[in-house]
């Protein structure tokens, strides 16, 4: 269990994080979500006690981490996969690792079993593809069997196996009943692997709801496309029902806040007859971005024009 | 999984198992044995052709020098690939990073502090010591007029050993505090080496003055009583330019953000 509370890190002009309070529940996958600088990063560095916060405080369960003598029990964190002494051999990184603990080397070799990095364990890190660096992070934070697991953005650079490998290997961990926090900025990654979702932007909290919750909740209202002969119509009996109506481009009505059985029933009683009907399904990255929308830090301004032939 | 009670260990156990990640940190990068075999070139070579040139000066019977000399010549230059050995055991960590999950590893940072302290400049010294002893004993076989009894040997090897401990304490508190390894490094040479050399050479008094308020004029005095100083000049100049250096570095690690 993970709990922030009024986490705040203030730099000298920005407010990188901004009063953030919420838990990190064990056995569920919490996504961390954010645009690019919302301070996901800052804050899972600020729960590990690498940065200090301005104000509040964040407990790893129970104890404040920077305080822990055995941390990597409480948590193991994939924050860069990048930050390793290129001179050293993997292996070795994880022996320098488990010596802080006392763990045994036994362990060592299982953790890189279990990562899949095999003989390339030996060789020095300099060498590594990213995705050999991320498996290696990840090996890393589990080396201590912890009870709590944070990867920032552990899927970039991977390619379609490594990221069905962390998919799969998070499930587990949180069907183990650990703690797991996994950031990401992509909503379509999120969808497909966390259970519950913290969306914070520039800083600030958005959203801490499971993902059901997330996709029903606002602006994420379901919406119905329906194609009837008689539009006119049909439209002025939703209308009457106080449903928002829209027409479309290809002459059907886009109707918001209701069921396809609402109007359904509508139109029966209407008497028109429909030829098409269709609950719109939300994807997350859409309520994502509707929820963000403006709190993007780097906006880009009016789209691309397209090039003219 | 089921909640286990986590017996959390004393302080004295965390910063045994630091230290010896510590020891093991070193071990597994090259920069470390480069640098030893630096030093080792430096102090041993510098320490026998001293000896070489003594064997061609004048002989004077009756008047036997100490070959501990060799040592504490081949010291004064070759402390630095040891410097730059606990020096780069810091400011490494900085360049790639790597302080990041060291400090998830070992995130009380007194502890850390600590063990990163200790564990280079007990290596330092210890390599200095021994290369120096051997240094010493090749000089007596280069020269065969030069005497070692054990007594010249205990007082020069210790004062050896208080220049390296002040040296790598200097270097890792200074690694600490600036972060950047060309600006640790650049600082350390010019305050135990360059300036100390540079300053009385300009022939203005101000400027020795000065030179003699480094910490390299300490670390000279005390190998070759060289410039003109008193031994508690000398030793407040090692014992408080490293105290410095330590305070800066543990501030800037204690105090600010990872980085």
């Amino acid at each position: 269990m993970i709990q922030v509370r009024g986490l705040t890190k203030q730099y000298a002009a920005v407010c990188a994080v901004d009063d953030l309070t919420f838990d990190v529940l064990p056995g569920k996958v919490t996504g961390f979500l954010g645009p690019n600088g919302a301070g996901k990063s800052t804050t899972m560095r600020m729960i590990l006690g690498l940065d200090k916060p301005t104000a509040g405080s964040a407990l790893v369960g129970g104890r404040p981490f920077a305080r822990l003598g055995e941390p990597l029990r409480a948590a193991g964190a994939l924050l860069d996969a990048q930050a390793v002494h290129p001179g050293r051999s993997g292996r070795d990184h994880l022996r320098v690792a488990a010596r802080t603990h006392g763990i045994p080397v036994r362990r060592v070799d299982e953790v890189i079993d279990q990562v899949g990095l095999g003989p390339a364990a030996r060789r020095r890190v300099r060498g590594y593809s990213l995705g050999m660096r991320q498996r290696l992070g990840i090996a890393t934070a589990l080396l201590g069997d912890p009870a709590a697991l944070l990867f920032d953005e552990p899927m970039n650079g991977l390619d379609l196996d490594g990221v069905r490998w962390i998919r799969r290997l998070v499930r587990e961990l949180a069907d183990d009943g650990r703690t797991v926090l996994l950031s990401s900025h992509l909503m379509s990654e999120m969808e497909q692997t966390a259970d519950h979702l913290v969306i914070i932007g520039r800083g600030r909290l958005i959203a801490d709801a499971s993902i059901q919750e997330v996709m029903r909740g606002e602006g994420a209202a379901r919406k119905v496309r329906v194609r009837t002969p008689s539009t006119d119509q049909l439209a002025g009996a939703l209308l009457r029902m106080r449903l928002r109506v829209h027409p479309t481009d290809d002459g059907e009505l886009l109707v918001e806040g209701a069921s396809a059985e609402t109007v359904g029933d509508v139109a029966l009683e209407a008497g028109v007859a429909v030829h098409r009907l269709a609950e719109e399904h939300t994807s997350l990255e859409q309520v994502y971005l509707d929820l963000t929308g403006d709190s993007v830090q780097y906006k880009v301004s009016g789209t691309p024009e397209l090039v003219r032939r | 999984m089921t909640a286990v009670a986590v017996q959390e260990p004393g302080t004295l156990a965390v910063f045994t198992r630091a230290a010896a990640a510590e020891w093991l940190r070193l071990r597994t990068v090259r920069t470390t044995w480069w640098c030893l075999l630096a030093a080792a070139v430096t102090i041993v070579g510098l320490g026998v052709i001293a000896a070489a040139d003594d064997a061609q000066g004048p002989v004077g019977p009756g008047n036997p020098l100490p070959s501990t000399f060799a040592g504490e010549y081949g010291v004064m230059l070759g402390q630095f690939a040891l410097l730059v050995l606990a020096l780069l055991a810091v400011t490494q960590e900085y360049a790639t990073g790597a302080i990041g999950p060291t400090l998830q590893w070992t995130p009380r940072r007194g502890v850390l502090l600590a063990a990163r302290v200790a564990v280079p400049a007990v290596v330092a010294t210890v390599v200095g010591v021994s290369l120096a002893l051997i240094a010493d004993v090749l000089a007596l076989l280069v020269d065969p007029d030069l005497t070692l009894s054990l007594a010249d040997a205990a007082d020069s090897l210790a004062r050896i050993a208080a220049v390296l401990v002040a040296g790598s304490v200097l270097a890792v508190g200074l690694g600490f505090f600036l972060r950047s390894t060309a600006g640790a490094l650049a600082t350390v040479f010019l305050l135990q080496l360059v300036l100390p050399f540079l300053l009385p050479a300009f022939g203005v008094q101000w400027m020795a003055d000065l030179g003699e308020l480094l910490p390299g004029s300490g670390a000279i005095w005390t190998l070759l009583r060289e410039p003109e100083m008193t031994a508690t000049q000398a030793t407040a100049l090692l014992v408080g330019w490293s105290g410095v250096a330590l305070a800066a570095g543990g501030w800037s690690l204690l105090r600010r953000d990872a980085g």
